[in-house]
């Protein structure tokens, strides 16, 4: 097909902003699917993501579209994950469009994972089509919605399309928009291939599937290819586009989208954003922008029982194969013998890993609470980055610590704006400025150190706000902080599992918090478990779960042995899922104490 | 004959009360229709001549405890029926003891009498507390008055051997009316007290009421008080606990319940009673209408056959309450486990905090008073998951 009949796009949209739906209304409108096949939000493949409401990973779909103009146009859309941890993966998906549908829920107006999201596809070149959603509901305001589309962004929202994707209004428009504005792709099909990678995932019987859209030239079956970042070499062995299930065809033509396999073992050899090359004929230079995804994010992940750890360590190289981004070590706990550091792009990543481990794999894990990678510089001048808490080297010999900041960008209403500095400030926040999207909602900037956001900085920005409020941010490097490490004694031994960094100024209360809640999600025992916090040898708080008195039943009669023994059953059960700690016994709950307080 | 290769003792259920206590989830229907009385009686009747579950050769000195619901609301009729088919079909011969229970609401000089001459020699009563408020809190139909009363009565009819239920941890209950009620009790005279912790067990009309705040528990240490006070204060008037929750003077055990502990096979007959046979438990259906109709042909069971690691866990966790302790000899003959081999190491930490001893000479397994208090931490480690 011709590049100039070509479109290649994607959907930038705020969480529920209905994103997914459009996607949905589209591929129905275009018949690229039968009303029959269409499951609802066909594009959220993965359970979880459907659970959760969210693009884990991305997807592209091919659709066939005949314009009013009377000419069929070959339309490809590319999703992009919609969480600030895929930032990196969402800039690699727009790279491969020319356009970007900006969605906006005409009852809420710009949020911040909107701005972020637009300020990418600005970078990225592409064109912008304002939509506004949701029309038909009687809270709708389009015309407050373009405004503020205009004074935000600052690109003309005129002929932005008013469209509901849940009733099917507009659904045309879109399209006709799409095919209007969108320009085609500029490729030269007689240069040697470039192609961009913008997603890869395992499958077992084809090996990596890379997501790519060709650049210049052409992706063929049997043509031997090179990723340009890691100068791996592989044959094709499939080629084709995205139904949104797998269609193959003989080749991938310049401007097109669609997905290669090339029996890659792994998917490390198929990072997203590195460039495939013809190895016969390859591109003089790869396309910009390519970059490792480092984690930022790290807990430690053990077998409750320690005989599963071969079996987590099978499972996490599993994961790998699916997720380059996921990194782990293998790390040995005092209190929890052998598991894994983790190493994750954020804390919903983070989340997912897990909870997959668990659900796919059948796995029952303690997590540590999650901290951030902090920069030690030693006295004696030696730096070294430290992942985990228990690492933290001794006070004495640390000549200063730093830790990574974001910059963060809230819109909340303007009512709120005293809340969240006085919030951002206790969270030892920066001020940068502060402007008025409108003349009742606020954007304002803040540097913040990632630990705070990874602690409890949403969720208290959720509450004092009522949930009104939108967060985006994105790393911005490491500053100097005055941290210290807090350790966590059960019965008078350091549980290093347990062991926070923590600013300085905050160590005292964090300690108190910290061990009360311990206190409270320790079962009671049969004896008297003392909790303390400690930094250095100065104890600085201390609790004790009073032992257990009493625990026995009272009463057992020729009828209900069955009964009772299926209750001692079921108690013995419970107490599987604990891990023991020396003498303690401590359920999963207390090595996520540190998130949970008040 | 090993005394486990027999029926110990005989079991029969009444599953009728005049009302059903609050926090009740044991098989019974508030009944006071007579004909439905009689007709239960009479299935009952066809159940024993059939032989019930329990293959086992009988005892001539099993037990009989006719237990509920409440037996005593019963027509005395209807109980001498009963008492006759167990007679006829061998099941009473000589028996070690028979009991029934009595529920202080129903008891009345000429009935208790009555039972008396059929033959019973013990008495249960469900005196639960002796305060009225607390009676009432949990829905029993008598007071302190006619709990005391029925007592005496029973006294009178000839019954030198008597228990009574008790429970402690009750909504609105204190320390100080728990020592009232044992005061008053054991003021009685009678060598048989058996002390339940309350179970607010789910679906029970106690359990909402607690979970919508209506009636509030005493805290966890509380009811741990309550329980030391029931211990110090029954061991001071000379009662020896010989089982968790069971205290007895000069010696009156309840022979019957010692069958259960030991973990010797039972024959039972009536809707929901259940029997053992030492390898199998067999439960009658517990919808009286359904055993009704059941019993016109051949009454179904439901049979669970427990595996050999079932078996021993439960032979555990039942000798474990008596204070003379699980025979481990008897353990090893019966189901080939040597328990101090196999559960050595779960075992050690509580014989180092002295919640477990051991007789090695005559191979039983005792939990000490702290054992006791915690002795689910122990069971536990018999039962398999």
């Amino acid at each position: 097909m011709d590049q100039s009949k070509i479109r290649n796009f994607s959907i930038i949209a705020h969480i529920d902003h209905g994103k997914s739906t459009l996607a949905d209304r589209l591929i129905e409108h275009t018949g690229t699917l039968t009303k029959r096949e269409m499951e609802e939000q066909i594009l959220d493949s993965m359970d979880l993501e459907r659970e959760r409401g969210i693009t884990i990973k991305a997807q592209a779909v091919r659709s066939m579209y005949k314009a009013r103009n009377g000419e069929e146009y070959m339309l490809n859309f590319i999703d992009t994950p919609g969480h600030v941890d895929f930032t990196y993966e969402v800039s690699r998906a727009l790279a491969a469009c020319e356009g970007a549908l900006l969605v906006i829920d005409s009852t809420q107006g710009i949020e911040a994972q909107t701005l972020a999201n637009v300020y990418l596809a600005l970078d990225n070149d592409l064109e912008i089509i304002p939509v506004v959603n949701k029309i038909d509901l009687p809270s709708a305001d389009p015309d407050h919605v373009k405004r503020e589309v205009e004074d935000v962004i600052g690109i003309d929202a005129s002929d932005a399309v008013l469209c509901s994707a849940k009733t099917g209004i507009g659904i045309e428009d879109v399209l006709e928009a799409i095919v209007a504005k969108v320009p085609a792709p500029t490729g030269d099909e007689t240069k040697p291939l470039k192609a961009l990678v913008f997603d890869s995932k395992f499958d077992a019987y084809k090996g990596v599937v890379l997501y790519v859209r060709v650049i210049d030239g052409s992706l063929r079956k049997g043509m031997k290819i090179r990723m340009m970042a890691t100068g791996a070499e592989f044959e094709v062995t499939e080629v084709g586009y995205f139904k949104p299930g797998l269609v193959n065809v003989d080749s991938l033509e310049v401007g097109q989208v669609g997905f290669f396999a090339a029996s890659i073992k792994n998917v490390k050899d198929a990072r997203v954003g590195d460039t495939v090359t013809d190895a016969n004929n390859p591109a003089p230079a790869p396309l910009p922008g390519y970059r490792k995804a480092t984690p930022m994010v790290f807990c430690g992940l053990y077998p409750v029982e320690n005989s599963e750890y071969d079996n987590l360590r099978d499972a996490l190289e599993k994961l790998q194969l699916n997720d380059a981004s996921l990194v782990f070590e293998p790390e040995t706990s005092t209190a929890l013998g052998f598991g894994f550091r983790c190493g994750f792009l954020g804390l919903l990543h983070m989340d997912v890993i897990k909870e997959r481990l668990e659900r796919e794999y059948g796995l029952t894990l303690i997590t540590t609470a999650p901290n951030v990678i902090y920069e030690v510089f030693r006295t004696n001048g030696d730096v070294e980055m430290v992942d985990n808490p228990s690492n933290f080297p001794d006070p004495t010999v640390i000549d200063h610590v730093e830790e990574p900041f974001v910059n963060a960008t809230i819109i909340v209403p303007k009512d709120y704006v005293g809340a969240v500095m006085e919030l951002s400030q206790e969270k030892r926040g920066e001020y940068e400025n502060m402007t008025y999207l409108d003349e009742s909602r606020v954007m304002i900037h803040y540097a913040l150190p990632l630990s705070e956001i990874i602690y409890d900085y949403f969720d208290r920005l959720k509450s004092t706000t009522r949930g009104y409020a939108s967060l985006d941010y994105e790393l911005c490097g490491y500053r100097d902080s005055n941290l210290v490490k807090v350790d966590i004694l059960l019965n008078g031994d350091p549980v290093d599992a347990l062991s926070a960094i923590v600013h300085r100024e905050k160590a005292q209360v964090r300690g108190r918090q910290l061990v009360e809640k311990l206190r409270s999600l320790i079962p009671r025992q049969m004896f008297e478990i003392p909790v303390q916090a400690a930094i250095g040898n100065k104890v600085i708080a201390r609790e004790n779960v009073r032992a257990m008195r009493k625990d026995v039943l009272a009463k057992c009669y020729g009828g209900d042995i069955s009964r009772k023994r299926k209750l001692l059953e079921k108690q013995k059960e419970g107490k599987k899922r604990m891990k023991q700690v020396g003498s303690v016994e401590l359920p999963q709950e207390a090595f996520m104490a540190i998130l949970k307080m008040d | 004959m090993k005394p486990y290769e027999q029926i110990q003792a005989i079991y029969l259920h009444t599953p009728f009360c005049v009302q059903k206590c609050l926090y009740c989830d044991f098989a019974s229907y508030a009944c006071r229709d007579a004909s439905v009385m009689e007709r239960y009686t009479d299935a009952v009747c066809k159940e024993i001549a059939s032989g019930g579950a329990v293959k086992l050769p009988v005892n001539p000195n099993a037990t009989i405890y006719f237990g509920g619901g409440t037996p005593s609301t019963l027509p005395v009729e209807c109980i001498a029926k009963l008492v006759d088919a167990l007679k006829k079909n061998k099941y009473w011969q000589e028996p070690a003891e028979a009991t029934i229970e009595v529920n202080p609401g129903t008891a009345d000089l000429a009935k208790l009498k009555a039972f008396r001459e059929l033959g019973f020699d013990r008495i249960s009563f469900g005196v639960q507390s002796l305060n009225d408020t607390e009676l009432k809190t949990i829905g029993r139909i008598h007071t302190a008055e006619e709990a005391l009363q029925a007592i005496a009565w029973a006294e009178e009819a000839g019954f030198t051997r008597i228990n009574a239920d008790l429970i402690y941890g009750l909504p609105g209950q204190t320390m100080e009316s728990l020592r009232k009620t044992l005061e008053q009790l054991v003021e009685t005279g009678i060598e048989h007290i058996s002390v339940y912790g309350l179970i607010v067990e789910e679906g029970t009309p106690l359990a909402t009421l607690i979970n919508e705040g209506k009636l509030i528990l005493p805290d966890e240490d509380t009811a741990a008080d309550m329980y030391e006070l029931v211990q110090n204060f029954l061991k001071e008037q000379g009662f020896e606990r010989y089982e968790i929750s069971n205290y007895a003077k000069n010696g009156q055990y309840s022979k019957h319940n010692l069958v259960y502990w030991k973990y010797e096979p039972y024959a039972a007959f009536g809707a929901a009673a259940c029997g053992f046979d030492g390898a199998s438990r067999f439960t009658a259906n517990e919808v009286v209408a359904d055993y009704l109709s059941q019993t016109q042909e051949a009454v179904i069971y439901n049979e669970e056959n427990l595996s050999n690691e079932e078996l021993l866990g439960e032979f555990m966790f039942m000798g474990l309450r008596k204070t003379s302790g699980a025979n481990l000899r008897e353990a090893r003959e019966r189901l080939g486990i040597d328990v101090m081999e196999r559960f050595a190491s779960e075992m050690e930490p509580f014989f180092q905090k002295e919640m477990l001893r051991y007789d090695s000479e005559q191979e039983l397994l005792f939990l000490t008073e702290r054992g006791m208090e915690l002795g689910n931490l122990i069971f536990e480690i018999f039962v398999t998951i």
